[in-house]
């Protein structure tokens, strides 16, 4: 899929090429500021989804989906795993799940920025042996707005996410 | 008498077809009254080409507008579908962060 570039990806370039380069499939979404005001013109305020969707997009910064897919196991790094990791590591940014699989080589990231208690941008890292999910957005998103999206594959789960894991928690794998 | 009559009658005919020089304003009072005449021939075909023109203009314009509109609005429904597809893929990694943490929570029991 094409990505709509009109906003510099927040993720380490180099690694990103390199993972694009060995997926078999890839699908790119980037959408900045602008991008996402201009999306939000075009829904729908009757459907309740839509109407949903555009209420928790005005107000975001960004949202940039990475999602790779590979042919076969070990394509991609645990390196390369945590240099994505580590540009998040900072004072901002909380984690709210972390989980390592080491058996499975499963490992699962959500980190949520907090500016004065609220959430200003969420990321999220899910590494399978065979798939690689990255997405990250920016701006304040509310997970009552999120919860709100039924239709879109389930998208309420992040208000679950929320309730269930309020600390940081690790998996039973590490 | 009727010599005379006659007489005066050719005088007069000399007189009357005597070759005389034209004024010197006549030849340029005939060509502004040509020009008078023939000005609003000229003027209708100015208006008939502005009229043409702006009509050509109005439908060019009008034209644009609606490619314009129509490129919009296939660029807002392929941002939109992005939008879509973004939210997606967001909803299906945090139904398996959901999955794993219900796992996890299942097999800590």
């Amino acid at each position: 899929m094409a990505a709509a570039q009109d906003s510099p990806l927040p993720l380490p370039p180099a690694v990103e090429k390199e993972l694009a380069a060995k997926a078999s499939n890839v699908t790119e979404v980037t959408l900045g500021k602008n991008m996402l005001g201009f999306a939000a013109k075009f829904m729908n305020g009757k459907d309740e989804d839509e109407a949903a969707t555009r209420k928790l997009i005005e107000g975001l910064q960004g949202i940039y989906v990475r999602e790779y897919e590979f042919d076969k196991e070990g394509e991609y790094s645990l390196e390369q795993i945590e240099q994505l990791r580590k540009y998040f590591e900072t004072s901002e940014w909380s984690p709210i799940v972390r989980e390592r699989e080491r058996k499975n080589r499963e490992t699962t990231d959500v980190m949520v920025k907090l500016v004065n208690g609220e959430s200003h941008g969420m990321f999220v890292l899910e590494a399978e042996p065979k798939d690689l999910t990255i997405v990250l957005i920016l701006g304040p998103v509310k997970m009552e707005d999120l919860s709100k999206l039924k239709g879109l594959g389930g998208l309420s789960a992040l208000g679950d996410v929320e309730k269930d894991v309020k600390p940081a928690k690790k998996g039973g794998g590490e | 008498m009727e010599h005379e009559e006659l007489d005066d009658f050719e005088r007069e005919l000399k007189v009357a077809l005597e070759r005389r020089p034209a004024p010197p304003s006549l030849k340029q009072r005939v060509m502004d009254r040509r020009g008078q005449r023939r000005r609003p021939q000229t003027t209708l075909i100015w208006m008939r080409l502005a009229a043409t023109l702006l009509i050509v203009a109005l439908l060019g314009g009008g034209l644009r507008w609606g490619l314009q509109q129509r490129e919009e609005r296939r660029q807002g429904e392929e941002a939109r579908r992005q939008v879509i597809t973004a939210l997606r893929i967001t909803g299906r990694a945090l139904n398996q962060v959901n999955a794993r943490l219900a796992a996890h929570s299942r097999g800590g029991e």
